[in-house]
């Protein structure tokens, strides 16, 4: 008893019995994926197929009730299996067995290895094991990996999920095709059927995927700022906002379109029964065995080829053997080349992928930077085109590598090439019209800040709001680019400068800076700019940055505080206001022909810091001259031959055969001289009130080296590099004025 | 070397001349093609001859039409083009004279024997 079911065959209805059907369909697959790379495969199926249809009628027409077993079997018979094309395969018109050789190779089943998702040893999708099969490793290596990934960016998740789909399953080769097949669905098709297939895939409403690949859609058009990679690990914005439109579109170009018949039989799909399983194994079984006999003549075959080329080359390198150094040198150099090609490439793509999380990272920030209309048209090109074509391009040429896909490659070329030609236009038309807007400055002013109490001992210089830091709990940001909201942006362009005042107080004066596409224009924004900074006894509160609002625009505003503090006072920058941010477009925008100098000589401070103003300068508050690159109390010691220097708060200590020398680094010597007391000592010239406390500090800090010195010394005498005497009348000068303090 | 690879080299190679010779006789339906070569004891599956029709076609040395079939889907007719044609004297040619060479070398190989 067998059950018997009507299909639509080539435009003709059908009664077959399922088994049969199964049968036929397996052969369809199997001259699908023998065809797969033969330019005309609709063709030449559809032609295939076409005549098994009618010899079906024909069959029928005879008075069969319907197709059996039997019948697909004698037609199979009279067609052909591949495995049968294979030893009679005609060579193309024009070329001869070299190309026909090289066409066959990768059908014949000892091919290159595929890319299969792996049926037989899987926890999902068999991917992990596909993997790991494929470049022969232990999947639960992969599996590791593949968590680590997700647990860290949380792509791997998105990365399973495109495999899964994109990669075959080994079922399809090794039951013989009759699983399904994800194919595009032409038939039922809004953008291009990518939808349609996947329900038809999991056997849901094709509804249910267009509606998960649109509601991110709308929840971002409404959102208006959910661009982006957003919180960390929140893989599904990622992977469902922009990213589902970019998913759609990888969908699209990896999936196949169901073309032929047989292809949308696959994608509608049958289940696995025990009839096809039996028919594919023992399909599978007679495969194995003529596959097994053909690659014993090709391996006896192709051991002897070798063996004579091999017999050849050994000849040839003889009577070479002059020129064979030079051979090698052009290997070498051949191999170094491809080497460093290859690194190049590879910095190359990853900086394109950090250049797309950076510019989809950015982007909100766009309404800030660019005026409405062809400004917005060239920066969506710019995204969409020069940074997300070239993605997407190499992602699916990945996976196509990865599946072995060939078809259609040369019109997908085509296609990326020409959009990324649109990216380049539209970049250099963006950045044409952006500079534009940069070309001009503003009057330069120098306005004074009216201080409440100018003559107080120490002023802080500190952020309005200090406590209320604005962070972005976000995976992206771009620091800079503080307190981004819905129309203000909060660009932290503050430079703190701090020179000398003339006269006793202090006084504080405000620069604006900004850019436009006139200097009339760059006026107007520069008069909008609200930098407001004001006294609270002896607090200075900065503004935490510009404010810039959507209609404004960024166009290089910056802010100089220029604090004067007089000489012997104190002053303090808090981590808050630090050094500036820069912020700037700079380059080809920066046409402008001067920028602020300062021609007084600044000192270099570092934030969290006191100092005090002395006549020559800013110095720490234990007497060091300000350097924004020195060091924390690190002391540095120098052994020369025959010369130790220590250099240490300020202070330099020097050793050698005249006894111990101490000075500031900055001028003025104290020499102690063996025997003798040390004479008063004149420290730095602004401070001979502290003399005794900076004795004190002196012995102490000598005291300190002195530990060192005589590690050191041990050190030397160890090495026996110096001469002993030297070591000895060295040691001799170090320790007798130590005894004296 | 083994027989089996040479024969079937040797036959991948007339085998356009072949087909390109029955259709150049009358338009022909790629069963009626299987027919006659089988008739003259060449045996070739239909699998193996759509392929090369579609390349053939492909090539612009031969061309189709549709017919309408009592028995089924409508038939495709191939027939030669002029460049089809072309190509067939040139085969021609090149089979007369390999036929030739070959003859008087296996005859003049016999009385040595």
């Amino acid at each position: 008893m067998k059950q018997v079911i009507n299909i639509n065959f080539h435009g003709q209805v059908v009664p077959i019995e399922t088994s049969a059907f199964d049968m036929l369909k397996s052969y369809t697959d199997s001259l699908n994926r023998f065809f797969a790379q033969e330019e005309g495969k609709e063709e030449i199926i559809n032609d295939i197929e076409t005549r098994i249809a009618e010899l079906f009628q024909e069959r029928l027409k005879k008075g069969a009730t319907c197709i059996t077993d039997d019948d697909v079997q004698a037609i199979i018979n009279s067609m052909g299996r591949p495995e049968d094309f294979e030893t009679e395969e005609p060579t193309n018109t024009q070329e001869q067995s070299k190309a026909s050789h090289a066409a066959t190779e990768p059908i014949t089943s000892e091919g290159p290895k595929r890319l299969y998702r792996n049926e037989n040893d899987k926890i999902l999708g068999g991917v992990c094991s596909g993997l790991a099969n494929y470049f022969g490793i232990d999947p639960v290596i992969v599996r590791v990996l593949f968590a680590v990934i997700t647990i860290a960016f949380g792509a791997g998740v998105l990365a399973y999920i495109i495999l899964w789909i994109a990669v075959p399953s080994t079922a399809q080769t090794q039951i013989g095709g009759a699983q399904k097949k994800l194919f595009r669905d032409p038939d039922d098709k809004i953008i291009a059927g990518v939808s349609s297939g996947l329900g038809n895939y999991f056997g849901v409403n094709p509804w249910i995927a267009r509606v998960l690949f649109l509601l991110p859609f709308m929840t971002f058009i409404f959102q208006g700022s959910n661009w982006g990679i957003d919180d960390a690990g929140d893989f599904i914005r990622v992977s469902f906002s922009p990213g589902s439109l970019l998913l759609y579109i990888i969908l699209w170009i990896v999936i196949p379109e169901a073309a032929t018949t047989s292809e949308k039989l696959a994608m509608k799909g049958e289940k696995v029964d025990l009839n096809s399983i039996k028919n594919s194994v023992m399909e599978e079984l007679k495969g194995v065995q003529s596959r097994a006999e053909k690659f014993g003549k090709e391996a006896q075959k192709v051991a002897e080829e070798k063996g004579q080329q091999l017999g050849a080359d050994v000849n040839q390198f003889a009577k070479r053997s002059s020129t064979s150094l030079g051979d090698i040198i052009v290997i070498i150099f051949k191999v170094f080349g491809y080497f460093i090609v290859g690194v190049v490439a590879f910095a190359l793509v990853v900086a394109l992928f950090s250049l797309a999380v950076v510019a989809v990272g950015i982007f909100p920030a766009k309404a800030f930077l660019l005026t409405d209309g062809w400004q917005n048209a060239y920066a969506w090109g710019t995204l969409i085109f020069f940074i997300g074509v070239p993605v997407v391009g190499i992602i699916t040429w990945i996976i196509r590598r990865l599946t072995k896909q060939k078809r259609y490659s040369r019109f997908l070329a085509l296609t990326f090439s020409s959009l990324w030609i649109i990216g380049w236009l539209s970049v250099v038309l963006l950045v044409s019209s952006v500079s534009r807007d940069f070309k001009s400055f503003n009057t330069l002013s120098e306005q004074e800040v009216p201080l409440a109490n100018p003559t107080v001992g120490k002023l802080e210089i500190t952020a309005n709001e200090p406590g209320k830091h604005i962070y972005r709990t976000k995976f992206l940001r771009f620091e800079p680019f503080e307190g981004l909201d819905e129309d203000t942006l909060l660009v932290k362009n503050v430079e703190v400068k701090i020179l000398k005042s003339t006269n006793d107080s202090f006084r504080v004066t405000r620069i604006v800076r900004t850019n436009g596409r006139t200097r009339r224009f760059a006026d107007t924004l520069a008069a909008e700019i609200n930098y407001n900074v004001r006294q609270l006894d002896s607090m200075l509160l900065l503004d935490r940055g510009i404010a810039i609002t959507r209609e404004n625009k960024f166009r290089n505003q910056r802010v100089i505080i220029t604090i004067y503090v007089p000489v012997g006072k104190q002053i303090r920058v808090d981590r808050s206001i630090g050094w500036a941010h820069n912020v700037r477009f700079g380059g080809i925008f920066n046409e402008s022909e001067w920028d602020v100098q300062f021609e007084d000589e600044e000192d270099g401070w570092r934030a969290d810091r006191d100092y005090i103003m002395r006549a020559d300068g800013l110095y720490t508050l234990d007497g060091r001259k300000a350097n924004r690159w020195e060091d924390d109390d690190e002391a540095r010691v120098r052994v020369k031959p025959g010369r130790i220097e220590v250099e240490e708060n300020g202070k330099k200590v020097i050793i050698d055969q005249n006894g111990v020398e101490v000075k500031p680094v900055d001028g003025g010597t104290y020499r102690y001289q063996p025997g003798t007391v040390a004479p008063s000592a004149p420290t730095a010239p602004a401070a001979p009130t502290n003399e005794v406390n900076e004795r004190e500090r002196i012995k102490d800090s000598i005291r300190k080296e002195k530990e060192k010195l005589e590690q050191q010394l041990k050190q030397l005498e160890q090495k026996t590099e110096a001469s002993p005497e030297a070591v000895s009348t060295l040691l001799m000068h170090v320790r007798t004025p130590f005894h004296i303090l | 070397m083994n027989i089996e690879n040479t024969a079937s080299q040797m036959r991948k190679g007339v085998l356009e001349f072949c087909i390109l010779s029955v259709i150049k006789q009358g338009e022909a339906y790629p069963s009626d093609i299987i027919e006659k070569m089988k008739a003259a004891n060449l045996n070739i599956f239909e699998g193996t001859l759509y392929p090369l029709l579609t390349r053939l076609k492909n090539a612009e040395l031969l061309t189709y039409r549709w017919i309408e079939s009592n028995s089924g889907p409508p038939r495709k007719y191939f027939s030669l083009t002029e460049k089809g044609a072309a190509f067939y004297t040139e085969l021609e040619a090149t089979w007369n004279e390999l036929a030739n060479a070959v003859k008087a070398l296996t005859e003049n190989e016999q009385p040595n024997h």
